[in-house]
């Protein structure tokens, strides 16, 4: 190609690359808002781990006389309805949207990945069908959908990170359809087999680095997605069973209740679930950006 | 043309069949005794008996599928199990209020949204661009609870500039008639109820419309940058065409498509959406209403409400691919 | 009076990796109503070129970093961009490689045109599109009336290129340049739209500079052809002359390695060792000598300077006298470029020097792995049948 930008490309790349992973890790690196992303990430998990050190007495404690009290030098972040210390809420609350958005990423991965796989390897009905279920599954909206299930399926933990891990499902089934699918049909699949390379090589050295990028970059995305869906429940009621958990959604229907009287209900766990999600929606930008080889922009 | 549209409606059928086939298993697949499950509390032994009749419980699962897909092409949607009042003309009083909202969140999203991606891309990697990607990251990440009761209290409570819940204000006592407010106000020839409801719309809709005017926004920077640099655009400066005329005819015209399929998607996030900024507001539409329901455990208002609301999002997706393929001369004129 | 003056033009390119040095001072002309190759590979400056003389290297990268343009005596470097637009599509017009990704696939052939038409000459939708269907004619389209509002997607390759053609000699320019037209069609359309080509410029209204890789497209099409490597012009004549004396060693190593059915060579394709030079660093010495078998040791450390072949003839710029010129410490003689490669008694290309065998190796670029001489590999018959 003689275009200028393939002129470019083509003079550029001829520079020896050190392995196509150390090249995309150093360009994570250097991405700057990927970087601030993965900041934000690690003050999300330091606020998970280090909340039994930092609130020793618990979420559940009260202190008495002390309900509703602005942020002050004992409480950092306030009290609420029930004389509860906000800070130690909102730090174990990490705990809770830590477990549960991991767990129903992981969830919504594996069984996603499973059907996408068997659709994209024997293709014919299983692939339609399957295909036709995972679009069922996408004719209803995102946080519908997990209201629908954790509905029928009464309250529980496990029940909301099912029901969040259902809405990942289509993504993921998707994406590893559409690996499965190039990698049957790849020109260059049957290029090397006719030099006599393994599948296996091929496998390893061409396949897998193309489709794990989307792979990586989605389940990052969905992290974000599945811990703002878990407080989005948790804020209709429909959060863990037990009234008294720490939950970052089901601490703000109570932050509704007292708007005017105790913005700081509202203030301590929305910037908390909005610093998480950003944190994670900025990484899985930076991850896309640097984890793709074509050198745009 | 003909051809995609019909092609596009044959394949929605099954999914809407596979959809009904889940609702269906919704109501039969719960633990325990359906009619219990429903009921909960609420088992007075007429209401089981009601229940027993309308789902058909002694004949066979099959039959009654059957019954049920009948109902459904019937208009039926069954009765809420605590007020026994028919779902659909529950539905169909409340489905305005939520018309109106997304609506409104949808021209905040989509009037905002596409003019400002397209000052990010023409001057990319510059300072208007950097302030557009942190809005949007922003709109993605916040999420609308957060951003809703953050609005009620700063606009509400603080400033009290705007009202934060329900429609309108109810002492201006405007009758139902077509239940889309902003229409009512007018047919009862009263200005200033117009604008009260104006005012009402807003802090919703724009808690409503956040994520999709963030989404919308990227969407259109990143195609506004991918055609920019297409060769046509080349092609049309090397004509001497005016930068003007460039960006209207060859840009945008082509940065239009994805966009539009985007569009498409985010009215189901809407729908969804609703759901959420419908309890903060206060807003009486079809979201709220489930969310009670669910609260309620009323089966029926939920599988109904659910069933609608994909029938609804599949509709859309069908119109904006349509409208996609018209735009697309290379689907048009395949 | 020449209609187009080049003068020590220079472009470089800002990346992330560093800058790249596109185009490092070339000067050419065009006569009016003249056809000139410029012929090249990828990465040589040829496309830079001439997308520098219409103004339209991509912004903010490519930069005009010396030089001057004249056009009919105006120098389009200085103009403001409101007069250089004025002159794009009326006065010099190009036409690009790939005819599907070069037209609008979103508006009609009539659109197109018609703006085009209309951007420069104040005259009704009708009248454009009476041209229009006019120019769709010239250029051999059938039934222009009914292929006017069909879309890009809905003609062939070779037909686009003729819709090409056709916006681009829309309104005689004095001017026409051709990026590569023929690359991205099919080898029997390649003839059709060259043939085109030739057709409209033979009268001598439209100068043309038709700028490719391939030596065969040229050969019939041009009266002279400048011959680039690394952004540089290494060796400049009329078209006849140079295929009758190519001289310098990197035409010569191109005549060579287009496979030719019509002579009888017991030899085999002789490639032209090496890759393209990293165009990241200045240049020190003639670019093309890591990949020379002429070579001298000057060649490795002075660029020598495109001067006429003939020592002490006058330079000609243009038309079909010409003179023939080289930027060659060692061009190859007669019967080497016969042969593709030196015939003189005991002469080895001369070694990379050292000192820039560390710098290269520094750099970690390509070079650096070639140390030594690239052996053209060797003339002799293999089983005896040319291929």
């Amino acid at each position: 190609m003689t275009t200028v930008a393939g002129t470019l490309r083509s003079v550029v790349d001829t520079r020896a690359s050190r392995g196509l992973w150390r090249d995309a890790f150093g360009r994570l690196l250097r991405n700057r808002p990927a970087m601030l992303g993965l900041f934000l990430i690690i003050v999300f998990l330091l606020g998970a781990i280090l909340a039994p050190i930092v609130a020793p007495l618990g979420p559940f404690a009260t202190y008495a006389g002390a309900s509703l009290k602005p942020p002050s030098a004992e409480h950092l972040f306030g009290t609420d309805r029930l004389a509860r210390d906000e800070l130690a809420r909102v730090l174990y609350g990490a705990q809770v949207s830590l477990y549960v958005g991991v767990v129903s990423v992981v969830m919504g991965f594996s069984i996603g990945a499973i059907i996408g796989a068997l659709a994209g390897a024997l293709g014919g009905i299983v692939d339609a069908v399957l295909m036709r279920i995972v679009d069922v599954l996408l004719s209803v909206p995102g946080i519908l959908l997990a209201i629908g299930i954790v509905a029928w399926l009464d309250r529980g933990l496990l029940q909301i990170m099912l029901a969040v891990a259902v809405t990942n499902v289509p993504i993921f089934a998707r994406l590893l359809r559409g690996s499965l699918l190039a990698l049957r049909e790849a020109e260059f699949v049957t290029a090397a087999r006719s030099i006599g390379a393994s599948p296996m090589r091929i496998l390893m050295r061409h396949m897998l680095p193309n489709a794990l990028t989307p792979l990586i970059v989605a389940t990052t995305l969905a992290l974000a997605t599945a811990i703002i869906d878990v407080a989005g429940l948790g804020f209709l009621g429909l959060g863990p069973p037990d009234p008294r958990t720490a939950e970052w959604g089901t601490m703000l229907t109570d932050a509704r209740s007292f708007l005017q009287r105790a913005p700081w209900l509202l203030l301590f766990p929305g910037i908390a679930i909005s610093i998480t999600a950003i944190g994670f929606n900025l990484l899985g930008d930076g991850l896309r950006e640097s984890l793709d080889p074509r050198l745009k922009r | 043309m003909l051809k995609y549209i019909v092609r596009r409606l044959i394949a929605a059928i099954p999914v809407l069949f596979g959809l009904s086939i889940i609702l269906f298993a919704f109501v039969h697949l719960l633990p325990g005794d359906p009619t219990r499950a429903i009921l909960g509390q609420h088992a007075t032994p007429e209401a089981v008996a009601r229940i027993r009749e309308t789902l058909g419980l002694d004949k066979s699962l099959f039959e009654q599928y059957v019954i049920y897909i009948g109902q459904l092409l019937h208009g039926d949607l069954g009765a809420s199990v605590i007020t026994g009042a028919s779902v659909a003309s529950d539905f169909i009083a409340r489905f305005p209020g939520t018309v109106e909202l997304t609506l409104f969140a949808l021209i905040v999203a989509v009037g905002v949204g596409i003019p400002l991606g397209r000052l990010a891309g023409r001057h990319a990697q510059g300072v208007t661009d950097g302030a557009v990607t942190v809005i949007s990251l922003l709109g993605i990440s916040i999420p609308i609870f957060v951003l809703g009761l953050a609005l009620q209290f700063v606009f509400g409570a603080q400033l009290h500039w705007l009202p934060t819940s329900g429609r309108i204000d109810p002492r201006l006592n405007i009758p139902s008639t077509t239940g889309f407010m902003l229409i009512d106000t007018l047919i009862a020839g009263r200005p200033e109820a117009f604008l009260d409801a104006i005012k009402h719309l807003i802090l919703p809709a724009i808690a409503l419309g956040s994520i999709p005017l963030a989404i919308i926004t990227r969407i259109t920077r990143a195609s506004v940058l991918d055609v920019a640099n297409e060769d046509y655009v080349r092609t049309a400066r090397a004509k001497g065409l005016t930068e003007r005329r460039v960006d209207d005819r060859h840009i945008m015209r082509n940065a239009w498509l994805p966009v539009v399929t985007v569009i498409g998607l985010q009215v189901g996030g809407l729908l969804a959406g609703a759901v959420i900024t419908e309890t903060i507001f206060a807003w009486t539409g079809v979201g709220a209403w489930v969310v009670e329901a669910i609260g309620d455990r009323d089966y029926f208002i939920i599988q109904s409400s659910i069933l609608i609301f994909a029938l609804i999002f599949l509709v859309v997706n069908l119109v904006v691919d349509i409208l996609y393929a018209y735009l697309n001369p290379r689907i048009r004129y395949a | 009076m020449p209609l187009l003056e080049v003068r020590d033009l220079v472009i470089k390119f800002r990346t992330h990796q560093g800058t790249i040095h596109a185009v490092n001072g070339i000067s050419f002309d065009v006569e009016p109503g003249e056809r000139l190759g410029l012929v090249g590979e990828s990465g040589c400056g040829k496309s830079v070129t001439n997308l520098a003389i219409m103004r339209l290297l991509p912004k903010p990268a490519g930069r005009i970093e010396g030089g001057t343009v004249e056009f009919d005596g105006m120098d389009l470097l200085r103009i403001s961009e409101s007069e250089m637009r004025d002159l794009r599509g009326k006065e010099i017009a190009m036409i690009f490689q790939d005819p599907m990704t070069s037209l609008n696939p979103v508006l009609s052939i009539e659109e197109q045109m018609v703006e085009t038409i209309r951007a420069h000459r104040k005259v009704s939708p009708a009248e454009a599109r009476k041209r229009a269907i006019e120019l769709l004619d010239m250029v051999g389209i059938p039934k222009p009336e009914t292929r006017l509002k069909a879309y890009p997607h809905q003609f062939s390759g070779g037909m686009r290129q003729r819709v090409m053609v056709a916006m681009a000699l829309a309104l005689e320019p004095k001017l026409m340049i051709a990026d590569e037209p023929t690359t991205a069609l099919d080898v029997t359309i390649q003839a059709q739209v060259l043939d085109l080509l030739r057709r409209l410029t033979t009268d001598g209204t439209t100068a043309l500079i038709l700028i490719t890789h391939d030596l065969g497209v040229v050969a019939g099409m041009t009266e002279r052809i400048n011959v680039m490597y690394a952004g540089y012009i290494v060796e400049a004549a009329a078209t006849g002359e140079l295929f009758d004396r190519p001289s310098h060693p990197y035409t010569v190593g191109l005549l060579h390695s287009i496979p030719r059915l019509d002579e009888d060579r017991p030899e085999a394709l002789i490639p032209i060792e090496g890759a393209p030079p990293d165009q990241r660093r200045a240049p020190v010495g003639c670019p093309f000598a890591p990949r020379c078998a002429w070579r001298l040791d000057r060649c490795w450390t002075d660029n020598p300077a495109l001067v006429a072949l003939v020592p002490g003839t006058r330079v000609i710029s243009t038309g079909p006298q010409a003179t023939h010129q080289i930027a060659c410490h060692n061009p190859a003689t007669p019967a080497e470029a016969e042969a593709g490669r030196p015939l003189r008694d005991g002469f080895k290309a001369a070694p990379m020097p050292g000192a820039i065998a560390e710098d290269l190796a520094a750099a970690g670029t390509p070079e650096a792995l070639e140390a030594g001489v690239p052996a053209i590999a060797s003339a002799t018959a293999e089983g005896g049948d040319s291929e």
